[in-house]
């Protein structure tokens, strides 16, 4: 039986955001976690699911953060719990999947890190394989480098396109007062100007390193209707994992996962990309934001530029991306960083950033979300409506 | 005392590879059940589910299927060498392998340009392939 408008995200969670140091990745699931349970009018005795995403190696002196772990600190003791070990995105799939089965009724998603705390510097992933290290060959931001490199060499794309996105969300942010690039402008002057760390990516085209938590609580939309928040009803989900290693992919330019992710939740909600008002897309890289936005139809591949070009996905623009100023330039949460503001939106809460007549923008009915993982390796699709 | 750069450490599915290797052979796995070249090594073909396989020499000829410019150093046995350009080539046999491209400048690689592999010998009695123009 379809999963469609069945369930909803009726809680958020934040916490202090960005350069927030001397506190623990432990410390900042447990200020979302609690956060997002009393945003949903929810109290801890209802949580009966808990989900973590993939935690990085911990802080030296610090707790390796896993779901008992978090769960034992947040007073929890849920009937089901998971946490991915590395980057796969079922996490919401998961959460759907308990709840329709009847084994919980309400479920936290979380994810926490305090990679600025740490004194050697954080580089993510892809040091755990030595046939990388030999070479030199190190961290996510190397991996998608290549990806977006053939792609370059597939169709016209290139800085020239990914600039668009930097600006773009980088506009987002400056509407955000919690976004880590509030107040910090950036042209296309500025985006050309940035240094080169795994060219052709330039820092301007890297997701930020942050600290802080994200959670938020997803039940039935029967019960959210007695619930605190108007709730943001899940109309599709979908999922696809190409898996290949990115050394031996030959989908780097596409059709990436999110062609079969896209394709499964657009078909169960129903609709198609031009009933969609706004969209959240993990950025863990510009290039990223216009592979996704390619496989899921907006755009064929090379007409990413023009697509982009006049602020297109920025304030005012006919296709709002990234809100919150996503990953590039708020906070970097994995998928929960649009899932969350996908839901924020939809329950109308988003202040000066607000869809709708104060950024120039359509009023929300429907959002497109996208979640990746690894290097390209892992892509969920969610799509989400107001009630 | 300078920081080493990290040197294979073989395990059961990949150790004949790296013997090779220190022959300045570049093998890779031949499944013997449909023929699949395959790399990375691994005790499964992953088109035929074969388990019984051969490591054969390859030429050490293919092109550049893609690659990036490291500007910045993640370790810092590497900080002397940036910017340094690692890639995947795409062997003439068919596997794509990960390496570095050296013997140019970083701005002179392309995509799908001609290498060759050269060997670069590390402590260990260890050597390691990598690919310059041809």
């Amino acid at each position: 039986m379809s999963l469609k408008d069945k369930y909803a995200v009726v809680g958020i969670g934040y916490t202090p955001q960005g350069r927030v140091l001397d506190r623990t990745a432990l410390s900042f699931h447990l200020e979302a976690i609690s956060n997002a349970i009393d945003d949903a009018g929810l109290k801890r005795e209802d949580i009966d699911g808990l989900i973590c995403y993939r935690h990085f190696p911990s802080l030296p002196g610090e707790n390796d953060v896993t779901p008992y772990l978090v769960a034992h600190h947040a007073g929890l003791s849920p009937r089901m719990m998971s946490q991915e070990a590395n980057c796969a995105r079922s996490q919401l799939i998961n959460a759907l999947g308990w709840l329709d089965a009847g084994l919980c009724r309400n479920v936290v998603i979380s994810y926490a890190h305090n990679p600025l705390s740490a004194s050697g510097g954080f580089f993510g992933m892809g040091t755990d394989n030595y046939h990388n290290a030999v070479y030199g060959h190190f961290g996510a931001p190397a991996g998608y480098a290549m990806a977006a490199r053939r792609a370059m060499h597939t169709f016209r794309t290139g800085p020239d396109t990914w600039k668009h996105i930097a600006v773009g969300q980088r506009k987002w942010a400056n509407l955000n007062p919690a976004a880590f690039k509030h107040g910090e402008p950036l042209t296309f002057e500025d985006y050309f100007r940035t240094r080169w760390i795994t060219e052709p990516f330039r820092l301007s085209d890297i997701c930020l390193i942050t600290n802080g938590g994200r959670a938020c609580v997803v039940t039935s939309v029967e019960r959210a209707r007695d619930l605190r928040r108007p709730p943001a009803v899940i109309m599709g989900v979908g999922e696809h994992n190409p898996s290949t290693d990115i050394n031996q992919s030959t989908f780097m330019a596409g059709p990436t996962g999110a062609k079969i992710a896209g394709e499964t939740a657009f078909k169960m909600a129903g609709i198609g990309v031009t009933d969609v008002d706004a969209c959240q897309i993990y950025d863990c890289f510009t290039y990223t934001v216009e592979i996704t936005l390619q496989d899921y139809g907006f755009f064929k591949p090379g007409e990413g530029e023009d697509w982009f070009k006049d602020g297109t996905i920025a304030p005012g623009g006919r296709m709002p991306v990234n809100t919150s100023g996503g990953q590039l330039a708020e906070a970097y949460y994995m998928g929960l960083t649009q899932l969350t503001e996908a839901a924020m939106q939809l329950m109308g809460r988003c202040g000066d950033r607000q869809l709708g007549p104060a950024t120039g923008t359509r009023t929300p009915q429907i959002i497109l979300c996208s979640d990746n993982g690894n290097i390209l390796q892992t892509h969920a699709t969610t799509i989400l409506r107001r009630l | 005392m300078a920081i080493e750069k990290p040197v294979p450490v073989p395990n059961a599915d990949d150790r004949q590879f790296w013997e090779a290797c220190k022959k300045h052979e570049l093998c890779v796995q031949k499944c013997q059940a449909c023929g699949l070249l395959r790399w990375p090594p691994s005790f499964l073909c992953p088109q035929c589910h074969g388990k019984e396989s051969q490591w054969i020499p390859l030429a050490g000829k293919g092109k550049v299927y893609t690659y990036t410019v490291f500007h910045r150093a993640f370790h810092p046995a590497f900080e002397k060498d940036v910017p340094y350009v690692t890639a995947v080539i795409a062997l003439d046999e068919g596997p794509h392998l990960l390496s570095n491209i050296v013997g140019c400048a970083p701005d002179q690689v392309t995509c799908d340009m001609p290498v060759e592999v050269v060997w670069e010998d590390r402590q260990g009695g260890h050597s390691i392939p990598k690919f310059r123009p041809v």
